[in-house]
C-alpha cells in the first residue's frame, strides 16, 4: 500500500480561465482517490479559497493553500503555499501587496513584507525563473536566483513536475530530471507536483477553449499551449510511478526522497478550516472604534443610547412593555457579544443621516426594538409584532444579517463616508460571474474560429440560461431552428459550450455589500483593488459570511431618491420643512388615495396585480399594508391564501376560533397565518419554548425532513401542555401548510414604511411626488405613464423652457383660472364595501416643469453650461453662450424650448399659413447662425460670431401639426407633454368605436373589440410548448391593455409590433378572471397610418372594419 | 513501410508499459526505454478538415496518445522502436527509429 499522495499544485476554475474543475469536484477526486490532504493553488487570486476549504471540510480532507503568481517577470510563475503557523493570513496581507502593486510579485514587494514571507513556503518551477536557467544550461546562475530569495521564505524548493512532453523541454521527463538533480547537487529540497489544471484526462479540449479565451487567438496549432492531457488530477499510484520515472531518469534508484519531501512539505502547509482559516470566528470592529475602550464600555454605552431612545419613542404603559423588551433584547446581544455589531450599523446609519441622506433598514432588523431605538429602523417592533428572535439569536453561531436602503442617487456617498471612517476594516465584496449560456458560445465560437456575426446571433438568439441548458434551449425555442445549427461545427460548439457551465470568467464588484471587521481584516481575507477603486475582498458574499465579517448590504433605492427630492421641492415651493419620518401612520386620506388604486408611483403597490389586491382588500391601516405587501407574494397567491383572507376581511367567512390562547395571534391576519412571526408564536405558545427556539424549529419547517422531526416533537410537546388532540392537529396542519409560504413580518413591514411614506406624499404633496417619481423613476412604468397620471391629478405639463427648466423635474405653482389643463377624466371607483366616498387630492395650481435631463442626446456637460449661462435673451444669444451642440440646440427648439423666448404660440389652433413664428422659423434660423461661421457648419464646438446674425423672421413655413408635435415630445423626451399621444386621435378613435381600456372589462368574453394605445411593453418569452407567444401592452390614457398575439397572427404582425410604436388593434376579449380580462389579436395597424388612411376616406386599404358591420368609409361620411 | 502499424495483442505491456513486440514477423525484446511521453491535442484541425469523428460531438476525441521510444532487439540483434498507443482505440502502433532490422 503507498502512502497517499498529496497534490501541492492544482488550479481550479477559479484561475480565470485556466482551470477546468471546480474546486468542489477536485475535492470529490481526491477523496475518491483517497487523499488525506489537497492543496488549491489558484493563479492570481485566492476568491477559490473558503468554497474549497470548505469542501474539505465536508469530505474531511486536509486543506492547503496556496498561490501561483507571477514573480519578476510576466513569464516567470511561483508557487506559494500558506505554513499551517499562521502562514494563511501572512499569505492573504501579501497578496494584497502584490494586487495593490499591480499583480506582479517583485523582490520589493518580498522585502517589504517579510515578517509575512517566512511564514510561506515557495516552489520553484520549470516554468520559474530558475526552470529557465537550468533550461539553459546556467546552473550558475539558476543556484545564485535561488540564493537570492533563500532569506525571504520559511522554505525554499525546487519544484519537479513532468507532463511528459515529447522531447527535453520544460514540463518533460528529462526536464524534471535535470530540475532533480539541480536540487540533488546543491542540496535543496525537492517536491514533485503535478501543476493540475483539469479533473479529467479527457477535458483537454477544455482547457484548449480557455487558454484561446484567455489569449484571445483563435485554437492553431501555431499558439496552442497544451501539448497533451497529463495536468489532471493523477491519484497516487500515477504520482508514484511518475516520480519513479523522473527520479531513475536522473540517476536515483527509487522516489522515495523525492516523495518523501512533497508530503512533509504537505504537512508543514496543513491547514485547520476553523483554526487556521477562521471558518465560523467572527470579527466585528473593535471597541475603540465606536468608542469605549473594553467590550464592557460598548455594553454600556448600547444601554445608554438604546434608553435614551426610550425616552423619545414610548409613553406611559407602552415605556413598560418597551423597557422590558428591551432589557431581554440587550441580554441577548450580550450573551453573543454583538454590541460592537449594533453600534457600528447605527454608526453607519448615523453617518448617512448627517449627510442628509435617506436610510431604512430592510429585512428581518425591523424585528429588533434596538435596531429602532438606534435609529437603523424606522418601524416600531412591538405594536406590529415584530420579533427580535427572527433576526437575531442565541441559538445561531451567526452574525445576523441587516440591509440598509438609502437613497440610490447618493450611494457611493455612503461609501466614501464609511470609507473613511472605518479605514482598513472595511472593504467591498467580490461577486463571481461564471459562464453562463452568451458568454459560453462566444467564447467558443471565437476558438473554433467561427465567424464573429453567425457566433453573435447564436449568442443573441439564446435566452439568459445556464450554460449546460443551451442545447435544451435550442431544442425549445422555434426561432433558433433557423439558425441551422445542427452543422457538425456548431454541435461541437454547443457541446463544448455547455461544458463551460458554471466556470468562474471573471471576479467582479458586488453590487451593494461592504464587509466591516477589526484592525485584521487583511489577516483574514485577501484584498484587490476593484474597477471603482474601492478595496475589495476576493471572497463573494458567502465566503465573507463564513470567516465572520459584518456584512452589510447598501442597497440604493430609488423611491429613497424620490422621496428626499419630493421633501426638497415641498420645501423649495411651500417653504414647508417636512420630516417623513414623524407622519402619523393613520391618514385616511392616505388610505383613501390606496383604495382609490391610483397609485402609480407608489412604492410597492403601483403594478397591475398589486392595484388590483388594493382595490379588493382597501388597506385602512399600516398593518393592513403589512399584510398586503406579504400576501402579494407568488407562494401566497399560488397557495390560494388571499381569498380566504379577503372574505374574512370583508366579513363574508367567519374566523372560527381554534382555542382562546391563540385568538390573538390567528385573529391579525383574519385567522390565515402569514407571517414567520406567527408561526414562532404559535410554537412558542403550545409547546412553552421560548421564541428563539421556536424560530429554530420554524427553519426546521422549510425541508421535508425537518418538517417530519418538528412533527414528532410537537405532538407531544403541545398534548404535554395540556392542548387537545384536535386543536394539535388542526395547528400542525396550519404550520405544515403554511410555514413555507409564510413571510418576515419585520421584512415586509420594512418595506410599508416607504410605501405608505411616498402614498402619504402621492396624497399631501401630488405634484412634489410626482416631480420626485419622474425624476428618479423608481417604478416599473415609463415617464409617460407618469406624467399621464400627473395630468388626471389636475396638474399642469409644462414643456421645455430653455431659461426655466433645471436639471431635474421642478414644480410651479399656477394661477387655477387660467390651467389650461383643466379636464379630469378619472373618476375615484365606487366603493360598495364601505359606501363611503373617498376623499382623493386636487392638485391644480400646481405645474410640472420638464427637467433638461430628459432631452433625449444632451449631456451632464450641456446641462451644466446652460444652467451656468442663464438667462438667454433669444436664440442667437443661447447658440453664442450656451455651450450645447448644435444637435441638442435642435433637439430643444423642436420640443418648444424656445418658445416663451420667441413668443411662439403653439397652441394646436393655430393653422397653416400664421403669420406669427414658428418652430420651422426657428430651426432655419439656427441653420443661419451655424452658416455664419465662415461658410462652415460647426458641429460640437462652440462657435464665435464676428457677423451680425440674420433677422430672424417668419418665412411662411407650416406649423407643426398637432401630431408631429407629440411625435417629437416622444421621440426626444420619451414622453408626451402636450397631451396624451391618443387625444389627436380622439375623432378618429370615437368615430371608428375603439373601446377604452378602463372599459374592455364590461365587454363580454368574447367580443370583438377595437382597442388603441402606446406601446409599454412587448415581450416574447420562451414557452415549453415552443409555441411563441408575443405580449403586447398599451395604455391609452386610461389605462393599460394587454394584448396576446398568438403564432397566426404573429407572422403578419411582429414586424410591425416591434418597429411601431402606436396601435390600433382589433382583437377578441379573453376573460382570465374575475377581474382579470386580456385581448386576443386578431388584426393590428400602425395608429397614424391608418388615421391617415381614414382622414384620406380609403378606409378600405387598411381594412379598419367597425365592430357591427360597420367601416369607416360609412363613419366617415356620417361625420361629414 | 515506417509507419506500418501492427495490431495491440502483438505488444506485450502487463504493467502498461511494452516489454516485448512482433514486428514484421521478428519477435523483439525490448531492452530499454530510452524516453516516454505523451501526446494529445490537434481535435480542432478535424474541423476544417470535415473530418469529425462521430463521436466527437458528444465527447471530443483529444486523440491522447502515449508514446515510448525502446531499444530492443530481435534475437541478439539491437534497434530502436517508437511503441505508441491509441488510448481511445486501443491500438498500438510501432516504428522503427534506426535502421538495424
Amino acid at each position: 500500500m503507498l502512502a497517499n499522495f498529496t497534490h501541492l499544485r492544482t488550479c481550479s476554475g477559479y484561475s480565470f480561465k485556466y482551470g477546468t474543475a471546480t474546486a468542489d469536484q477536485l475535492v470529490e477526486r481526491a477523496t475518491e482517490f483517497g487523499m488525506s490532504t489537497l492543496a488549491l493553488t489558484d493563479r492570481d487570486n485566492m476568491a477559490g479559497a473558503i468554497r474549497f476549504v470548505q469542501a474539505c471540510e465536508s469530505a474531511a480532507i486536509k486543506p492547503i493553500l496556496g498561490i501561483n503568481l507571477s514573480f519578476l517577470q510576466r513569464k516567470y510563475r511561483i508557487t506559494l503555499l500558506a505554513t499551517a503557523d499562521g502562514g494563511l493570513a501572512s499569505l492573504y496581507q501579501l497578496l494584497t501587496a502584490v494586487n495593490f502593486a499591480g499583480g506582479l510579485l517583485t523582490h520589493e514587494i518580498l522585502q517589504e513584507n517579510i515578517v509575512h514571507t517566512k511564514k510561506l513556503l515557495i516552489m520553484h518551477g520549470p516554468d520559474s525563473q530558475i526552470g529557465a536557467a537550468i533550461g539553459a544550461r546556467q546552473l550558475t546562475q539558476g543556484l545564485s536566483i535561488f540564493n537570492s530569495t533563500k532569506d525571504y521564505f520559511a522554505q525554499q524548493g525546487i519544484e519537479v513536475l513532468s507532463h511528459r512532453i515529447r522531447g527535453d523541454g520544460p514540463m518533460s521527463t528529462p526536464f524534471a530530471a535535470r530540475m532533480l538533480t539541480f536540487a540533488r547537487s546543491n542540496d535543496l529540497p525537492a517536491v514533485i507536483t503535478n501543476a493540475v489544471r483539469m479533473l479529467n484526462r479527457s477535458d483537454g479540449p477544455l482547457a484548449d477553449v480557455l487558454d484561446s479565451a484567455r489569449n484571445l487567438v483563435p485554437l492553431h496549432k501555431r499558439h496552442v499551449e497544451r501539448q497533451n492531457s497529463e495536468a489532471y488530477l493523477k491519484d497516487t499510484k500515477a504520482m508514484h510511478q511518475l516520480a519513479t520515472e523522473i527520479a531513475q531518469a536522473a540517476g536515483e534508484s527509487t522516489a522515495h526522497s523525492l516523495i518523501k519531501t512533497t508530503m512533509q512539505w504537505a504537512e508543514m502547509a496543513t491547514l485547520d478550516p476553523r483554526r487556521d482559516v477562521g471558518i465560523g470566528k467572527i470579527h466585528l470592529p473593535e471597541p475603540s472604534v465606536v468608542g469605549g475602550k473594553t467590550q464592557n464600555d460598548l455594553t454600556i454605552q448600547l444601554k445608554q443610547r438604546c434608553e435614551a431612545g426610550l425616552g423619545i419613542k414610548y409613553f406611559g404603559e407602552q415605556s413598560i412593555v418597551a423597557a422590558n423588551r428591551l432589557s431581554d433584547e440587550l441580554a441577548t446581544v450580550r450573551t453573543l457579544g454583538y454590541e460592537s455589531y449594533f453600534l457600528t450599523v447605527a454608526n453607519i446609519t448615523d453617518l448617512a443621516r448627517s449627510k442628509s441622506i435617506r436610510v431604512a433598514a430592510r429585512g428581518s432588523g425591523a424585528g429588533s426594538l434596538i435596531c429602532y431605538l438606534l435609529g437603523i429602523s424606522g418601524v416600531e417592533p412591538i405594536t406590529h409584532g415584530l420579533l427580535m428572535e427572527r433576526f437575531c439569536s442565541p441559538l445561531r453561531n451567526e452574525l445576523p444579517d441587516i440591509d440598509i436602503d438609502v437613497e440610490s442617487a447618493r450611494r457611493l456617498e455612503i461609501y466614501d463616508a464609511v470609507f473613511e471612517k472605518y479605514g482598513r476594516r472595511v472593504a467591498t465584496v467580490s461577486m463571481v460571474e461564471t459562464y453562463r449560456s452568451r458568454h459560453a458560445i462566444r467564447d467558443v465560437g471565437a476558438a473554433l474560429g467561427i465567424s464573429p456575426i453567425e457566433v453573435d446571433l447564436i449568442a443573441k438568439s439564446l435566452p439568459h440560461i445556464r450554460a449546460r441548458n443551451i442545447a435544451k434551449a435550442l431544442e425549445n425555442l422555434p426561432e433558433l431552428k433557423n439558425l441551422k445549427l445542427d452543422t457538425p461545427i456548431l454541435r461541437m460548439a454547443i457541446n463544448l459550450a455547455q461544458q463551460l457551465d458554471g466556470l468562474p470568467r471573471h471576479l467582479s464588484m458586488h453590487p451593494c455589500a461592504i464587509v466591516l471587521s477589526d484592525i485584521g481584516l487583511r489577516n483574514h481575507a485577501p484584498l484587490e483593488v476593484n474597477a471603482s477603486g474601492y478595496p475589495m475582498v476576493q471572497f463573494d458574499k458567502d465566503d465573507v459570511e463564513a470567516v465572520g465579517f459584518l456584512k452589510l448590504d447598501v442597497l440604493g433605492v430609488r423611491m429613497q431618491s424620490a422621496i428626499a427630492y419630493t421633501i426638497s421641492e415641498i420645501e423649495r415651493i411651500e417653504g414647508v420643512q417636512l420630516d417623513i419620518d414623524q407622519i402619523s401612520l393613520a391618514d385616511q386620506k392616505t388610505f383613501d388615495l390606496i383604495a382609490s388604486t391610483r397609485t402609480l408611483g407608489v412604492f410597492q403597490i403601483e403594478s397591475p396585480g398589486q392595484r388590483e389586491l388594493i382595490g379588493k382588500f382597501a388597506p385602512s391601516s399600516f398593518t393592513d399594508l403589512i399584510i398586503d405587501i406579504s400576501l402579494f407574494r407568488p407562494g401566497p397567491v399560488k397557495s390560494d391564501m388571499i381569498r380566504p383572507f379577503l372574505s374574512a376581511r370583508h366579513g363574508l367567512s367567519n374566523v372560527k376560533s381554534i382555542h382562546p390562547d391563540l385568538d390573538s395571534i390567528m385573529s391579525e391576519t383574519e385567522g390565515v397565518v402569514v407571517f414567520h412571526e406567527q408561526v414562532i408564536r404559535l410554537i412558542s405558545v403550545m409547546t412553552g419554548i421560548t421564541l428563539a427556539q421556536s424560530d429554530e424549529k420554524r427553519r426546521s419547517l422549510g425541508t421535508l425532513d425537518g418538517q417530519q422531526e418538528v412533527c414528532d416533537w410537537f405532538y407531544p410537546a403541545a398534548l404535554a401542555q395540556g392542548y387537545q388532540l384536535d386543536v394539535v392537529q388542526e395547528i400542525w396542519e396550519i404550520l405544515r401548510a403554511f410555514a413555507s409560504f409564510g413571510f418576515c413580518k419585520a421584512h415586509a413591514a420594512a418595506f410599508a414604511l416607504p410605501t405608505y411614506q411616498s402614498a402619504w406624499l402621492k396624497t399631501h404633496h401630488t405634484a412634489a411626488f410626482m416631480a420626485g417619481v419622474l425624476t428618479h423613476d423608481p417604478g416599473m412604468y415609463p415617464k409617460r405613464l407618469i406624467l399621464d397620471d400627473a395630468r388626471q391629478w389636475g396638474i399642469e405639463i409644462k414643456g421645455i423652457d430653455v431659461n426655466k427648466s433645471e436639471r431635474t423635474v421642478t414644480v410651479e405653482k399656477v394661477d387655477v383660472d387660467q390651467q389650461v389643463n383643466k379636464q379630469r377624466s378619472y373618476v375615484a371607483p365606487d366603493l360598495n364595501s364601505t359606501g363611503r366616498s373617498l376623499q382623493l387630492p386636487d392638485a391644480s395650481g400646481y405645474a410640472l416643469r420638464i427637467s433638461l435631463a430628459d432631452v433625449g442626446g444632451i449631456s451632464e456637460r450641456e446641462i451644466n453650461s446652460i444652467i451656468a449661462a442663464r438667462p438667454f435673451v433669444d436664440l442667437a444669444d443661447f447658440v453664442r453662450r450656451s455651450g450645447a451642440s448644435i444637435t441638442t440646440t435642435e433637439s430643444l427648439i423642436i420640443i418648444g424650448g424656445f418658445d416663451q423666448l420667441h413668443r411662439i404660440d403653439q397652441s394646436h389652433r393655430v393653422v397653416n399659413g400664421s403669420k406669427g413664428l414658428n418652430r420651422r422659423d426657428l430651426l432655419l434660423h439656427l441653420q443661419d447662425l451655424y452658416k455664419l461661421n465662415g461658410g462652415q457648419k460647426v458641429g460640437e464646438s462652440q462657435l464665435t460670431l464676428e457677423l451680425l446674425p440674420p433677422p430672424l423672421v417668419a418665412a411662411g413655413l407650416p406649423n407643426l401639426t398637432a401630431a408631429e408635435l407629440v411625435q417629437n415630445e416622444v421621440s426626444i423626451l420619451g414622453m408626451e407633454v402636450t397631451a396624451h399621444m391618443l387625444n389627436f386621435y380622439g375623432d378618429f378613435l370615437n368615430a371608428v368605436g375603439a373601446v377604452k381600456s378602463s372599459d374592455v372589462i364590461k365587454q363580454r368574453s368574447g367580443a370583438s373589440v377595437l382597442i388603441a394605445g402606446v406601446k409599454s411593453a412587448l415581450q416574447t418569452p420562451p414557452v415549453r410548448s415552443g409555441r411563441r407567444v408575443m405580449f403586447l401592452t398599451i395604455d391609452d390614457g386610461h389605462g393599460c391593455n394587454d394584448v396576446t398575439f398568438f403564432e397566426d397572427t404573429q407572422q403578419s404582425y411582429a414586424q410591425l409590433l416591434r418597429t411601431s410604436n402606436i396601435f390600433l388593434i382589433r382583437g377578441a376579449v379573453r376573460r382570465t378572471g374575475p377581474r382579470g380580462v386580456s385581448i386576443r389579436a386578431t388584426q393590428a395597424w400602425e395608429l397614424s397610418s391608418a388615421y391617415n388612411s381614414w382622414l384620406a376616406g380609403n378606409a378600405s386599404d387598411t381594412d379598419v372594419s367597425l365592430n357591427n358591420g360597420r367601416n369607416l368609409t360609412t363613419m366617415e361620411s356620417k361625420n361629414a | 513501410m515506417f509507419d506500418k502499424g501492427i495490431d495491440s495483442n502483438r505488444v506485450l505491456a502487463p504493467e502498461g508499459e511494452p516489454i516485448e513486440f512482433i514486428y514484421q514477423g521478428h519477435h523483439f525484446h525490448i531492452h530499454a526505454i530510452t524516453s516516454r511521453w505523451s501526446e494529445s491535442g490537434g481535435w480542432w484541425n478535424r474541423i476544417s478538415d470535415g473530418n469529425l469523428h462521430a463521436n466527437d460531438l458528444l465527447k471530443i476525441d483529444d486523440q491522447a496518445r502515449a508514446v515510448w521510444r525502446v531499444e530492443a532487439a530481435p534475437v541478439g540483434a539491437l534497434a530502436t522502436f517508437e511503441i505508441e498507443l491509441d488510448e481511445v482505440t486501443g491500438n498500438w502502433r510501432i516504428r522503427p527509429t534506426s535502421r538495424a532490422c
